[in-house]
């Protein structure tokens, strides 16, 4: 290999392991999790074995016997090392001590037995009969909320409680708290009602925004480039301005601008219109709000790569159809939009792939309200996997809205790789030494 | 320092641009690499300096063989086309650059920028930066920088297209006395043929990647060895008879006038294709070999006037003569061809 | 040009649409230092009370503006510096130096260039976990970071993509390595693009939200975006715009210096193509 290489290499591994770490890697691993239940409940990083009154439930439902059930709640009375010591805190070594010399390692069924164990005890029994049975308590063992690391640990609880083979498997099962693979998320997702609504606003989220931003952005280029030069720049500005401004500050201007207290709500209660929330009152209004809050900043971005394209057009070209007595409006429709075919076409596809999957200015506006109106597809995902207010986050169902989009903007990158000739770009260096 | 490059091949990609081309540069000449746009000249320039891998075939410097060592350790000076002077630098530190990669002492350095920057003129110039130097100031930079740490070998690449006529003319004789003075091999690639005659020793003329004809520029001129070669030579450029042999010699096409045939000369069989080549010197009134023609276009070039006469048959020959003929378009003239100048080419180019 | 069309229609056009944004920023900067009766847009006295955050502490929790100021400032400039650093060198190797699979690398740069990250952000916020970066300001730089960078590599790649190739040659030639080469007589050359990614990136960083949100949501990490998303989603129908739209302002102050200074080569960068 060339010396070369070994510098280009070298050049570029920072890239590489950024890209790796956080493109690559994450990639796969949204694949990884769609096909898994991970949540808060489950952790990610595996977990242990716990029986709690949803699991009994679960267990109920599962058409377990009643007799395992009431095993698992009250497993007997065990004398061992960890009720003895619980003993001789509450009661005094002496105590413990004998009570551990007569029956250390017996189990009873039943607290009654215990009790008269305790009662029994020769040197220093328990007078009260209410003490007693706080004693006896000590030594209750039940598999209730007892927390075990091992499927091992559980299986041998379970042996010990005297729980029937057949029914282990399935009692462990439940027991389990950390995630397990599983396809049922794709299944459970086009199932959902709400799946086919967060898939519809995205369509009309992305069509109505992505019109408004070519459309306007096309107006402001076309009006911008016939303007006086100062009017031109100042109008350029202002429109820079919300592409530049931080989000949430923009949010905070529209959220001042529509809501009840806000500026149209005042300006129209000098016409006795009663003041109300502008921006979540209906639907229509919510979505004519998120098109405007994101057109004004896509926009933008038409209007810029469209006017240096108007600004490449010979001004030659412009000046003849002049001479040949074209209007202003025939010279636009023959002259530049015909030019602006290969901008539009980037504007639009570019703006699609972002469009579909972003939602910052939605999580901050309407947060997908009013009931879930404008909850698009990437708010969904971000909503089901890392903020809800229920409080469980279904990483696992998350990720597999989200991988959904991973699949559907990696084949739009690839189409905009043919689409805009990456071929062009492989120029050879031209130092082979 | 001798260069010999044998069996060199060039490809890039799929397309061969140099194929096994073989040619010997003597210690201290300048040669000429003169070919039209796209035959590979600057590829083989490329190759001399190391810019570009060769396919195939070594290139040697004296005896060393060089094919392998990198750009780095050639030590050849190159001048390229717009001259590539580090704009961020000023010219002294243009000119020391490759004396600080050397990690030379300050004084070395200092001393031998002052010798190049007097023997090329530009002494005055040294604390500017590019953006502020004319063409020809650049020029001389680049050429300073090439030769501030006395490279074996000097190659220039088209160095003075980017100039206008009057700087051309000068930096001609300049970058020649420069050469002379300094006896450095040197190969300068042209697609100017008159830059080529002037400052070299030898041409070498290239066409789709070979090298045509190598020769001292006189001789290139009146012994061409195609009519390629005979075509690029000559300003104004030579005129050329289509015609065929026949039992009286060369008769023109669609004519039945014949011409005698330069003695000496091997004839294709009857019947078959044959080009005369006339410069426009061996092309006037009072040579003896009479041709009919008309004025068909007139230019007056000061100290000459140049004449194209268009043949009955339509084709055109030129001639240029010294003021005061007076022809005019339209003019019935007879005129001489020298008959001992004329160059007789073959159906395939060659010369006969 | 010959006036056979009148300006005048579509400057009302164009001001009509532009009426709300120019509303929006008027009101922002009246808002911000004034008081006014309640149900009119009037103001009736100037105020700094709107801007007493900078000297009380708001008993929101947060960990007060000065502190989550050094954060925004230095999540905006590390994350700057990384991305520009390395966009320096892989720039460098895409568009001029031959390795294997070159190629696919830059075939790779122009899909990760287009393609959307906010998918990835779930899979990012398991990673941070797993690495224990998550919920600090270190792990939140290196993704912001990780993902302003096909970008910054794109546009470095075009600016040295614009530097002669005979500079190179020359520098070669003069007996210098490709990395002497590379730092003596390249860089100067695209010190613009430097300039033009450090602007970038830092404008990019300070009004980044969705990342220090969804990454580093404890206030030990709080930046700007987030403290002022605190108060606006928090704030319910109690909501205090004044105080909003003065924490705003606060805010904004850096990117407004850097937009007024470099106004027109941002336009260019942003029409570069960039997310949004
Ligand atoms: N990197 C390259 N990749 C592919 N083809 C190339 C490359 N460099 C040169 N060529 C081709 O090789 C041929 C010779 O090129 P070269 O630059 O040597 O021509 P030249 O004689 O110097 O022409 P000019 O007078 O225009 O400079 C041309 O046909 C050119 O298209
Ligand atoms: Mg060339």
């Amino acid at each position: 290999m060339q010396r070369s290489s070994w510098l280009g290499l070298a050049f570029l591994s920072p890239a590489l392991i950024v890209v790796f770490l956080f493109f690559l890697v994450p990639v796969v691993l949204t694949g990884f999790f769609s096909f898994t239940n991970m949540s808060t409940a489950t952790g990610v990083k595996g977990g242990a074995y716990v029986l709690n009154a949803s699991g009994l439930r679960a267990l109920t439902d599962a058409g377990l016997p009643k007799s395992t059930l009431e095993q698992i709640e009250g497993a007997g009375y065990r004398v061992d090392a960890k009720g003895l010591e619980a003993l001789a805190l509450d009661f005094g070594k002496p105590v413990a001590e004998e009570f551990a010399k007569l029956h250390e390692g017996e189990v009873f069924s039943k607290r009654r037995d215990v009790e008269r164990a305790l009662k029994d005890l020769r040197s220093n029994p328990i007078r009260k009969t209410r003490d007693r049975k706080q004693a006896a308590d000590l030594f209750k063992r039940s598999l209730m909320n007892e927390r075990f690391d091992s499927p091992t640990a559980f299986e041998a609880a379970l042996e010990e409680a005297g729980i029937p083979e057949t029914d282990r498997p399935l009692i462990t099962e439940v027991a389990y708290t950390g995630w397990v693979w599983t396809t049922d998320n794709f299944g459970f997702l086009f199932s959902l009602d709400s799946t086919w609504q967060y898939a519809k606003n995205t369509v009309i989220y992305v069509v109505f925004t992505l019109s408004f931003n070519v459309l306007f952005g096309l107006f402001l280029a076309i009006a911008t480039f016939y303007l006086p030069a100062g009017q031109a720049a100042a109008f350029r500005a202002i429109w820079f301005l919300p592409r530049i401004l931080p989000p949430v500050l923009y949010i905070v201007m529209w959220r001042w601008f529509t809501w009840d207290t806000g500026f149209i709500s005042t300006v129209l209660s000098g016409f006795g219109v009663p003041p109300r929330n502008w921006m979540l009152d209906t639907e229509f209004h919510a979505w004519t709000t998120i098109v405007l809050i994101n057109g004004f900043v896509g926009a933008s971005m038409g209007m810029i790569v469209f006017s240096s394209a108007i600004r490449a057009i010979p001004a030659s070209m412009l000046y003849a159809s002049e001479v040949d007595g074209a209007s202003r409006l025939q010279q636009i429709w023959y002259i530049i939009l015909p030019q602006l075919r290969w901008p539009i076409l980037f504007i639009t596809s570019y703006q699609t792939m972002s469009l579909l999957t972003s939602f910052e200015y939605i999580y901050l506006a309407t947060d997908g309200g009013p009931g879930g109106a404008t909850e698009v597809w990437a708010l969904a995902a971000f909503h089901t996997a890392l903020n809800n207010y229920g409080g469980n986050l279904q990483y696992g169902l998350g990720a597999t809205y989200a991988l959904i989009l991973v699949v559907i903007g990696l084949l739009a990158s690839l189409a905009y790789l043919r689409l805009f000739n990456f071929r062009n770009l492989l120029v050879k260096p031209r130092i082979e030494g | 320092m001798r260069i010999s490059i044998e069996n060199f091949t060039k490809t890039f990609g799929d397309t061969t641009v140099i194929d096994n081309m073989s040619l010997d540069i003597n210690s201290g000449e300048m040669l000429a690499l003169l070919g039209p746009s796209g035959c590979g000249k600057s590829t083989t320039l490329f190759a001399i300096c190391g810019i570009h891998r060769m396919n195939g075939g070594r290139l040697l410097f004296g005896d060393r063989d060089v094919t392998k060592v990198s750009s780095q350790k050639r030590n050849v000076g190159v001048v390229f086309q717009n001259y590539a002077l580090y704009p961020h630098m000023n010219v002294y530190d243009n000119i020391a650059f490759p004396l600080k990669v050397r990690k030379e002492s300050k004084a070395e350095i200092d001393r031998k920028v002052q010798e190049i920057a007097t023997l090329v003129h530009i002494g005055e110039l040294l604390q500017r930066r590019p953006a502020q130097l004319s063409g020809g100031q650049q020029q001389r930079v680049a050429l300073a920088r090439a030769l501030v740490r006395k490279p074996d070998i000097l190659l220039l690449d088209e160095p003075l297209a980017n100039l206008d006529a009057k700087l051309r003319l000068e930096m001609r004789s300049e970058i020649r006395r420069i050469q002379l003075q300094t006896g450095i091999t040197a190969v300068l690639v042209t697609h100017d043929q008159v830059e080529a005659m002037s400052m070299c020793d030898r041409i070498a003329i290239m066409d789709e990647g070979r090298i045509v004809q190598l020769s001292s520029p006189k001789e290139m001129y009146e012994d061409p060895s195609s009519d390629f070669v005979a075509g690029f030579l000559g300003n104004p450029p030579i005129a050329f008879l289509e015609g065929s042999v026949d039992e009286a010699g060369f008769r023109l096409a669609n004519s039945e006038v014949t011409l005698p045939v330069p003695a000496g000369i091997t004839l294709p069989g009857p019947g078959s294709a044959m080009r005369f080549g006339i410069r426009p010197e061996f092309f006037q009134p009072d040579n003896a070999l009479k041709v009919k023609g008309r004025i068909s276009f007139v230019e007056t070039q000061g100290r000459e006037e140049l004449y194209d006469v268009t043949l009955e048959n339509g084709a055109v020959l030129r001639s240029i003569q010294t003021q005061g003929g007076s022809y005019r378009v339209g003019d019935e003239v007879t005129w001489g061809i020298a008959a001992d100048r004329i160059l007789a080419f073959g159906p395939d180019g060659d010369r006969l | 040009m010959k006036p056979n069309f009148r300006n005048w229609p579509v400057l009302l056009v164009l001001l009509v649409f532009s009426a709300p944004l120019l509303i929006m920023l008027a009101f922002l900067l009246v808002d911000a230092f004034t008081t006014k009766v309640p149900g009119t847009m009037i103001p009736n006295g100037v105020t700094l009370h709107h801007f007493r955050f900078l000297w009380t502490d708001l008993d929101d929790g947060s960990w007060g503006i000065w502190g989550v100021t050094l954060n925004t400032f230095n999540f905006a400039l590390f994350t700057s510096l990384a991305v520009s650093a390395i966009s320096l060198t892989a720039g460098y190797a895409l568009s001029r130096l031959a390795f294997p699979a070159r190629g696919f690398f830059l075939g790779s740069l122009i899909v990760l260039h287009a393609f959307p990250t906010v998918t990835l952000i779930i899979a990012i916020f398991l990673i941070l976990q797993l690495l224990g970066l998550y919920n600090t300001l270190i792990g939140v730089i290196v993704v912001k970071a990780a993902l302003e960078l096909p970008f910054g590599i794109w546009v470095m790649k075009g600016f040295y993509d614009t530097v002669p190739w005979e500079i190179e040659m020359a520098g070669v030639q003069d007996g210098a390595s490709r990395f002497t080469v590379w730092w003596q007589l390249v860089l100067p050359q695209v010190q613009p693009g430097l300039m033009a990614i450090l602007i970038f990136s830092f404008l990019s960083g300070w009004s980044e939200f969705i990342l220090p949100m969804v990454l580093a949501p404890g206030t030990e990490a709080q930046v700007l975006s987030t403290y002022l998303a605190t108060m606006l989603l928090d704030g319910g129908t109690q909501a205090d715009f004044n105080l909003f739209k003065a924490v705003g302002l606060f805010y904004a102050l850096p990117v407004a210096i850097i937009y007024l200074i470099f106004q027109n080569k941002l336009m260019n960068i942003y029409g570069g193509g960039t997310k949004g």
